[in-house]
This record gives C-alpha cells, structure tokens and sequence, in this order.
C-alpha cells in the first residue's frame, strides 16, 4: 500500500520533469535563434510565461505537500529540492528570454565574425548538455549522472572567461557584436550554473549530503 | 553540555521475553530527549527501566547499568524511592488521585514523605502549579477534585505532583495522547520550558511531536537502539534505512 503523501510527490515529480523538457526546448531555441539571426522572441516568451506559471504551480503543491504531510527525512529533502529545482528551471527559461531579446535587439550573432559565433555555438553545445543531464539526473535521481557535471562547469566558465580576454586581443568590429555576444557567453554561463544547482539538489535530495559540484 | 543519564549495555525482559537489547546511550542533561518507535519496541520499557519502575513488574528482569550523575542506579546499595523522588515520571492517561482535592493532589508525594508544615506545602503547591502553567486556571479552587478539571488540566496536575518532589529527571510516557490537540500543544510548550530546568526524557508514537519538543531522538526497533541523534539529523537526514522508513510512515 502506497503512502497518501506519494501520490503528492510523484505529481510533484511529473510537473518538473515536464518543465525541464520544456526549458530544454526554450534553451535550445533561443540560441538556435542568435547562431542563425533568426526572430524566436514571441515564441521564447510564451514559453517562457508558461514555465514561470508552472513553477508557481509547483511551488503551490510543494507547500501543500509540507501544511498535509508534515514530511520529513527524504520526503522533506525531495520537497525542498523540488522546490528549488523549480526555481533553477524559471531561471533557465528567464535566460533564454534574454538571450532571445538581445538577438532581437541587437541582432544576435549573425553580424559577428565567424570565430565568435564558433566560439558561442561550441560553448552553447556544453551548455546544452549540462541542462540535458541536469533534467536526466532529476528524473531518475541519479547521483552519479548528477556528480558528471562538475567538469563540464569547470569547462563552461574557463570558456567564459577566455572568451572575455579573446574579445579583449580580438575585438570584433562592430559594438553590437561586442555587447551581445559578452551577454549572450554571460547567459550562457549563468545557464550552466543553474544545471549545476540542480545536479547539487539531486544529489542532496538522495542521499541528504551536500555537495558544490562547482 | 553534561550527561545527566548514562544507559549502559541495558537489557530487559518480562519473564522469559527479551523487550530491550544492549541499549548503550548518553542523556544530555537540561534538553527533551525523545524516544520513538512502535508499539511494542520497548520505548515504555526503556523509560521505565531509568527509574526502576520495570523491576515492579512480576517476573520482570533488568541487565546492565544506568548511571544518574555518573551513580549506578541500579548499585548494591541504592535505594529505588530515592531513584524516584529523583527521576519523576507522568503517564499517558492523566491520572490525578481522584478522591484528592487540587491542592492535596500537588503534594502528595510530599506528604508521604511526611512533609506536614502549612506554610511550606503551601509554598509548593503554588510553585510546583505554576511551573506547570496550571496555577492560574486554578488558584481560586484549590480544594476542588483534581478529577473536575479537564483532561489537559488533570495531566498538568500530574506534571505539578511530579515536580513538587523536585526531581531533577522527568520521565513522561505518551503525555499528550488521550488529550484534544489544543490541551496537547499546552503540554508541548510546557515540556520546552520544563527543559529550562530539568532533564526531560519522552516517549511518544507521535514522531510530529517528538520533532517539535525533542532536542535529541532516539528511534527503538524489535528492542534494539537503532538511531540515536539530534533530533534536527534524524528528521532530515536519517543514517538508518530503518529510521527513514518509520519516519516517513513507510512502516510501523
């Protein structure tokens, strides 16, 4: 017989596990829309709304689940990660929206040279993959998937500040290209950050320790 | 932070049945130590093997050592009344002598012991009622029957009649579980502040309640001691699968 408070949780599961599909497609969207100059800001928006207001939701249950069940132990440490898992994933999909608006501005990369929208298209690929594992790790809450990210964020932020001194030796030939393109690595980074919690919060949330993976 | 109790390699038993295992653990002095688990683990035996209170079972037995202030209790030469007037105790159903008024109920105890001067039993009851947060709901009808007042009131007698020996343990078995949720949380508050002063050791299948009053948890399975830690660390973060699965309600 299943407690009355896992069927809570494993609602609880499915909405973040549904939001972190959807962050990975507004992610992956926004930047697909800078590498190629193309307009995905009304679209990343409405993603981006929804996301905040699914997170809300989850934060609602979240709350319901600790004024019912008093949880504790595991169940208390799965409901705090939760919640801010939910968190990390709004602030995935806010960046994205930024990443979007400053490719509306300022016309993201397309009027850069080609080393700089090289440069971002490999760093974005990591990112990528870092939220790909951060959504894995959470649905099965594996720790040691979770554990694997560490070296791709120590990756993601010597990329970042690299590509703040290239820039510096290098510097491109318009401002637009300079401002967006120091933005956009900017998002990217904080992104990688964000996947990075979530990993800490799987692993807290298994096994109750907690551990930087940055 | 002392240790007021020390149980050391504590085994007991009812005839030829084995109720507590080798229980070896430090009681902190001056905080709620709260002891969990199902019914039947021991969590009553336990308790009730700290102030000799097991041994009045017939055919009960006792094993290993438990030291108050670092003297066996259960040592050649102790007397177990002593052990008593030292370590008080209050039971799961409040039970105030019913024939007694309030104010006799608050000393009895002193009373048997010969306690006879007006004045300081007097004394007494008024500070023994107030450290139990009773005496203003009552000091006009002292002489009333401790069995008119309610439920949550009567178990604050019984915590009054337990602390006007002046023990320096109190000992308290499922204090709040024949009272209504409000009488509970006046018990729990008192429990807080009762800590201020006393050791407190409770037994409750409560595990909210052990949460909330308890400084330090011990959760006892089949008679075996088989969590011991701040109450904070068990509720979060349990070392034992076992203790996991009684917390969440997983079992038990």
């Amino acid at each position: 017989m299943s407690r009355i408070i896992d069927t809570g949780l494993e609602e609880l599961s499915v909405m973040l596990c549904r939001m972190g599909e959807l962050t990975y497609e507004t992610v992956s969207l926004s930047i697909k829309g800078c590498l190629n100059g193309t307009s995905v800001y009304s679209q990343i928006h409405e993603m981006s709304d929804v996301l905040v207001s699914m997170s809300d939701q989850a934060e609602d249950k979240a709350f319901e689940l600790i004024a019912r069940f008093q949880p504790v132990a595991s169940d208390l440490r799965t409901i705090k990660s939760y919640m801010k898992i939910a968190y990390d994933f709004a602030r995935y999909s806010r960046y994205a929206l930024d990443i979007a608006y400053i490719n509306e501005q300022l016309g993201g990369l397309k009027e850069c040279e080609k080393w700089i929208s090289e440069y971002i298209e490999k760093m974005s690929e990591k990112v990528l993959n870092m939220v790909r594992t951060s959504i894995d790790a959470l649905r099965s809450h594996d720790t040691q998937l979770a554990k694997t990210i560490a070296k791709t964020e120590e990756t993601v932020d010597k990329m970042y500040f690299e590509y703040l001194n290239k820039l510096i030796e290098e510097a491109p030939a318009t401002s637009k290209c300079t401002i967006s393109s120091v933005l956009i690595v900017r998002y990217l980074e904080r992104i990688a950050d964000h996947a990075t919690y979530i990993c800490e919060s799987v692993i807290y949330l298994a096994t109750g320790e907690k551990t930087t993976l940055r | 932070m002392r240790y007021k109790i020390e149980i050391q390699s504590l085994s007991a038993w009812f005839g030829s049945k084995q109720v507590l295992q080798d229980i070896t653990m430090r009681i902190k002095e001056n905080v709620v130590t709260a002891i969990i688990g199902p019914s039947g683990c021991g969590k009553t035996t336990l308790i009730r093997c700290l102030n000799r209170m097991h041994e009045l079972t017939p055919r009960a037995k006792v094993t290993g050592r438990v030291l108050l202030d670092g003297e066996d209790i259960y040592g050649e030469n102790v007397d177990p009344v002593t052990v008593r007037r030292r370590i008080g105790m209050v039971f799961q159903k409040p039970n105030p002598f019913p024939m007694m008024s309030i104010y006799d109920n608050t000393v009895a105890g002193l009373k048997l012991n010969g306690v006879t001067d007006k004045k300081r039993l007097d004394e007494v009851v008024e500070k023994s009622l107030r450290a139990a947060h009773l005496w203003d709901e009552v000091k006009s009808e002292l002489g009333k029957s401790g069995a008119s007042l309610s439920g949550g009131q009567q178990q604050r007698l019984c915590i009054a009649r337990a602390l006007a020996i002046e023990p320096e343990v109190i000992l308290m078995d499922e204090p709040t579980s024949a009272l209504d949720p409000t009488a509970a949380a006046k018990i729990e508050q008192l429990i807080r502040i009762l800590a201020e002063n006393y050791t407190v050791v409770i037994v409750t299948h409560n595990m909210q309640q052990a949460a909330r009053v308890s400084d330090f948890t011990a959760f006892l399975y089949l008679g075996k001691l088989v969590e011991y830690g701040s109450t904070k660390d068990i509720f979060e973060n349990p070392k034992s699968e076992l203790t996991e699965k009684y917390i969440t309600g997983e079992f038990g």
